[in-house]
């Protein structure tokens, strides 16, 4: 039987380097095209927008005084209705957190199999 | 000084740079692609298909991709799934029967040429022993690095080479020094 050397070197000299022969122009002519603007651009824009349609709302109510009237508001709520609320709140951050992550972390996409 | 593949997916992070993406298909389209031939069993147009898509979601992903191993590596990773998906469209994946492979051992039909044999012995393989030899004895990947790639334990990857070796060896015994 051959011995392990001469297989493994035999497997080793077997690849061969193959010629590119358009396959990178190929590939760069299929990519999405990547956007004109610099990405620091487009996050300061977004940035931008919030900030302003943040000031915007708090003058429009008043320095915020719909917020403060309902938070003296929630006081006057009895505490289990505040605890219901806040175990909804968590559920809801929850499922967009556990979301989230399996959007960002690839192994754990593919062994779930979710699309999204 | 040429840059590391690290270097050119950091400009590929910052600025979106699709040349400095296109140098690092230059680099690994061989050995992506070579993989995949083997794959494939040798259906080149299947293969390269499989490449360029292979690329196109390493290009959409890499952001995903967070160095903890070679980028080599991932790419091996995302060309394995990628013709895992179309085995399983194609309803491929089952390997060659162990009766087909036993048939094709006949000497007869075997062409000479130690390399020639070798390749042909090396594509009757069952997939997951081809697969497992291909990355870990062509490719140069270590048993761990090979587990991540196929997405299997490691010790199913140990034992995939293993006897995917001893039936290469069967297979080439002809070619034994006396």
């Amino acid at each position: 039987m051959i011995d392990d050397e001469t297989l493994d070197r035999q497997l080793r000299e077997a690849v061969l380097y193959l010629d590119d022969d358009g396959f990178t122009g190929r590939v760069m002519a299929s990519l999405p095209a990547a956007p004109r603007e610099p990405r620091w651009l487009r996050t300061m824009i977004v940035l931008g927008l919030a900030l302003l349609g943040s000031g915007v709302a708090y003058l429009l109510s008043g320095g915020a005084r719909v917020v403060r009237e309902g938070v003296v508001q929630m006081a006057d709520f009895p505490i289990w209705l505040l605890l219901v609320f806040a175990f909804g709140c968590g559920l809801v951050v929850g499922a967009f957190a556990v979301i989230f992550a399996i959007r960002r972390t690839p192994e754990v996409r593919d062994l779930t199999r979710l699309e999204f | 000084m040429e840059l590391t593949d690290a270097d050119l997916i950091a400009r590929v992070l910052a600025d979106d740079d699709q040349h400095a993406f296109g140098e690092l298909v230059r680099r690994h389209q061989s050995s992506v692609r070579g993989l995949l031939r083997q794959l494939t069993r040798t259906d080149v147009a299947l293969a390269d298909d499989l490449a360029q898509e292979t690329f196109i979601r390493a290009y959409k992903n890499i952001r995903s991709f967070r160095g903890e191993a070679r980028f080599s590596t991932w790419l091996y990773r995302i060309a394995y799934n990628c013709f895992r998906e179309d085995a399983r469209r194609r309803k491929e994946l089952v390997g060659v029967d162990e009766a087909q492979w036993q048939a094709e051992q006949d000497p007869q039909t075997v062409d000479p040429g130690l390399r020639h044999d070798l390749m042909h012995a090396l594509s009757l393989l069952p997939l997951h022993e081809r697969s497992a030899i291909v990355l870990c004895c062509q490719n140069g990947l270590s048993h761990d690095e090979a587990a991540r790639v196929l997405d299997i334990p490691l010790g199913t990857v140990k034992t995939n080479v293993l006897r995917g070796r001893e039936k290469l060896k069967r297979t080439l015994a002809a070619w034994a020094p006396n």
